[in-house]
């Protein structure tokens, strides 16, 4: 299988008045073509930034500081390579290293987002045809003109808003891009499309809506889509049916998808490939079989051995004791950053591992892929209660506060 | 164990729309929004009964009416054998010490302005519980019991992470030393982590105090991992009520089957498990559907006497239906799309209404039925159009309202064991169908 993308070592900081935050530290990974990705992790892991530093939508005070994005795609690696042939490899191109409208074309045409809560990513005074038509609008304009990438903003400003005044009528959709909106939303299987497409968002219920919003991200065909966890807000019945869309859309479309999300059983239905992310992170990936028949990182054991299983319910839960980093730079230690919660801590921990390769390309970012945990290598918990330590009463059992928030003396 | 200590009979909590006094001096008609609509059930004594349900069917709102925060539109509570609607002064006083409850959001569920001592004694402070300096040596140990440390007394809720704020609010439940206590979604705020240790600590105190919960969720594994029984609900009514093993290991209501079936199982295998997605989205509770509140999703809805066909054709002609009826097909707008502005060709408009809303084969008494509607469709008489395809496919299920049968695991579904009076209505409807000569094709 092909690479679509390939994730050098990025970084995406946040320079807040508490200090610089984290969010995402040297992540690797790799998109396939046609398969899809889950990310998983914890809120606070990274994982939602990761998807928006992938399609460049980290807005201020966040900013992607270092890393490479290798995006395959041959024409555009021509287009790109006589002017800048340092982001040019082969057949990939490094978006980071492209221009800003550069980037900004691909947006929508090549890679496509969705979020979490339809009901506030919608305009709620404006109909969901017409959101969608827009969206095919801007892709339809955008190739009857490839050269310019203004065309894609015209007619957001001042002239239109007034215009708009006295000419309500004025639509700045076509017909032709309304009959391609009441199309997606048949695709994405909404009954009635041409007659919902005239409704506005609230009556729409949030299972119809998240298909209406898969809908406008397909307006222009996109070889990626990141869905952010795109079926947190629904109930389990719903969640089914959008998990079977999206499967089925990435099959028929041959799209790529990374699907982040907090819910084991999410990935395990639809995600070839996984990465799990803890601390801004990526601790462990692999096959869907690796990490979850085989993980290796204690992190990835304890996520899945937090989740309760409803086939086979067990007497007891075994949580990971204590809580999530809170990601502030200065408070971040120069060790693994999971050892305070980890149930096998060691010596060795206390310098910051590097990415292992486990099998293949299952890979770890834990000194455990390498050896196994010996009892005399243990570490003290005091010798872990770094800055990440909150104080008082010990790390054992989620009772450290959130640093930087709290000192205790 | 069995003595029930809570008995909820009969419940309806209606919430009613259009009904300010501008709405009453103008004549409207107020609308009723049938949060909980008819639920009866028992808690027993040292148990943990578990609700579940999706968003909108009213789980909450029958913790916070049970709990006697809002009152009932009818039924009746009892508590440890008191009616808790008619107690008064001292003994709801009394109630209120023995029933406490415990809230989903961690953050806006405690008083930010508060510390987490001031939040725990609150309870104790109301019901003029021991002195200052007793009430705060209970709140240090109440919160080394949940986990915390007793030096984190004097901190604000915002100096806590959200586990944390539920163990706080946990605390606070349980600082008046209650034997009920409702959870109304505990967990569903945290992450899978602390989720599985704020599990842990409600079964440890249950175990150590020997109380009952009645645990709302719409996590189907964490009520199993946590509930001795379970009641599901769909629409404001309880479809099937059991002790947890029977209720996961052979639920028999369709809709507890499809929830089941729905959550997605972190294994490897989950991919090639096959997922019968039920259609469609949980109807509004201002206007619940006739008879079973789950026959617009249902993927066993029954056929009238005398039809047999096969159950997706049967679906999609009843979904059709329920298009037709509700107005959703806007008649202009599809003559538009044919192309035909002069209407004139009613056959194209037959075609391809007819091929947009079935993928099923239809036998061919149907396909003429189906047609038929839809040419009376084409003529603007929507009326006729439902009525054609109400007369040969009306269902028992939306003609007879299913119930709860008395025993150990009853469930709401025609298709099982039902109370007697449901079964006479149904015999009854059933033999009026027949007499009337539908089932029959109608030519």
């Amino acid at each position: 299988m092909t690479d679509l993308l390939r994730v050098r070592d990025l970084s995406t900081r946040f320079f807040t008045e508490e200090g610089q935050i984290n969010a995402v530290e040297g992540v690797s990974f790799t998109v396939e073509a046609g398969s899809v990705l889950g990310v998983v992790g914890e809120s606070g892991s990274g994982k939602s930034v990761t998807g928006l530093s992938l399609i460049d939508l980290v807005e201020s005070p966040g900013e992607i500081t270092s890393g490479e994005i290798w995006y395959n795609n041959a024409d555009l690696a021509e287009r790109v390579e006589s002017d800048r042939p340092e982001a040019v490899d082969g057949d990939f191109v490094d978006l980071r290293r492209l221009s800003e409208a550069e980037r900004r074309s691909l947006r929508g045409s090549a890679f496509s987002m969705i979020f979490q809560d339809p009901m506030s990513s919608f305009n709620p005074s404006i109909t969901v045809g017409e959101q969608i038509a827009e969206a095919a609008e801007v892709q339809r304009r955008a190739s009857a003109n490839p050269r310019s990438t203004r065309s894609r903003t015209q007619g957001y400003g001042l002239g239109r808003m007034l215009l708009d005044g006295v000419l309500p009528d004025r639509s700045y959709t076509s017909e032709e891009s309304w009959d391609r909106a009441v199309e997606l939303l048949e695709r994405v299987g909404i009954p009635d499309p041409a007659e919902r497409a005239e409704e506005y968002p609230h009556q729409f219920s949030g299972g119809m809506l998240q298909r209406a919003m898969i809908a406008q991200a397909l307006a222009g065909d996109p070889d990626l889509l990141v869905a952010d966890e795109p079926t947190t807000a629904l109930d389990v019945t719903i969640q089914a049916q959008i998990l079977d869309l999206l499967a089925d859309l990435q099959e028929t479309m041959e799209m790529s998808v990374v699907l982040i999300t907090h819910n084991l059983g999410v990935i395990a239905r639809v995600a070839d490939r996984v990465s799990v992310m803890y601390a801004g992170e990526v601790v462990e990936r692999g096959t869907l079989d690796d990490v979850f028949d085989d993980p290796v990182h204690p992190y990835t054991k304890g996520l899945l051995g937090s989740v309760p299983d409803i086939d086979r319910p067990g007497e007891r839960l075994e949580p990971i004791a204590g809580n999530v980093p809170d990601l502030v730079d200065a408070n971040m230690p120069d060790r693994c950053y999971f050892a305070d919660r980890c149930p096998k801590a060691m010596t060795d921990c206390l310098t910051r591992p590097p990415e292992y390769e486990v099998s293949g390309n299952h890979r770890a970012r834990c000194v455990l892929a390498e050896r196994e945990y010996s009892e005399a290598d243990a570490v003290s918990d005091a010798r872990l209660s770094g800055p990440t330590d909150g104080g008082a009463g010990a790390a054992s059992d989620g009772s450290s506060a959130p640093d930087g928030e709290v000192s205790d003396d | 164990m069995t003595d029930p200590l809570v008995r909820v009979d009969g419940l309806e909590k209606y919430y009613y729309e259009n009904d300010t006094l501008l709405d009453r001096l103008t004549g409207a008609e107020p609308e009723a929004v049938r949060a909980v609509d008819g639920v009866s059930f028992e808690v027993r004594e040292g148990e943990t009964l578990g609700v579940v349900g999706e968003s909108g069917c009213g789980k909450s709102t029958l913790a916070e009416t049970l709990m006697r925060l809002r009152e009932p539109t009818g039924g009746s509570v009892t508590f440890d054998g008191d009616p808790v609607y008619d107690l008064s002064g001292d003994d709801l006083d009394a109630f209120r010490r023995r029933a406490q409850v415990m809230f989903q959001d961690p953050f806006s569920s405690l008083d930010p302005r508060m510390t987490a001592g001031e939040i725990i004694t609150e309870p104790l402070a109301i019901h003029d519980v021991g002195t200052v300096a007793e009430r705060r040596e209970r709140a240090e140990t109440l919160l080394e019991e949940v986990g915390l440390s007793a030096d984190q007394i004097d901190r604000y809720p915002h100096e806590f992470s959200g586990g944390q704020r539920q163990r706080i609010g946990f605390a606070r439940a349980l600082a008046i030393d209650p034997e009920f206590i409702v959870l109304d979604e505990p967990v569903s705020a945290l992450d899978v982590s602390v989720q599985a240790q704020v599990l842990n600590l409600l079964a440890d105190m249950q175990a150590e105090r020997d109380l009952t919960y009645l645990f709302i969720a719409h996590d189907l594994s964490v009520v199993r991992h946590i509930s001795d029984r379970v009641a599901v609900m769909y629409l404001g009514e309880v479809v099937e009520i059991g002790p947890t093993e029977e209720i996961f290991e052979s639920p028999q209501h369709p809709y507890t089957k499809a929830l089941l079936e729905s959550v997605p199982r972190a294994d490897t295998d989950e991919r090639d498990r096959v997922v019968e997605t039920i259609r469609g989205d949980v109807p509004s509770p201002r206007n619940p559907p006739s008879g079973c509140s789950f026959r617009t999703r249902c993927p066993e809805l029954i056929q009238p006497p005398g039809l047999d066909v096969p159950q997706a054709t049967f679906r999609e002609i009843s979904d059709f239906r329920t298009r037709i009826e509700n107005g959703d097909i806007d008649v202009d707008l599809r003559w538009e799309q044919v192309g035909d502005a002069n209407r004139e060709d009613r056959a194209a408009f037959v075609d391809s209404l007819r091929e947009e809303a079935f993928d099923e084969p239809l036998p061919d008494a149907d396909e003429e039925t189906v047609r038929e509607a839809i040419r009376a469709l084409a003529d603007g008489d929507r009326e006729t159009a439902a009525a054609t395809l109400r007369e040969r496919y009306r269902s028992p299920c939306e003609a007879v309202e299913p119930a709860l049968p008395a025993g150990d695991h009853p469930d709401a579904c025609l298709l099982n064991e039902q109370p007697d009076d449901v079964e006479a209505a149904r015999e009854e409807w059933e033999a009026e169908h027949d007499a009337s000569g539908v089932g029959t094709p109608s030519q």
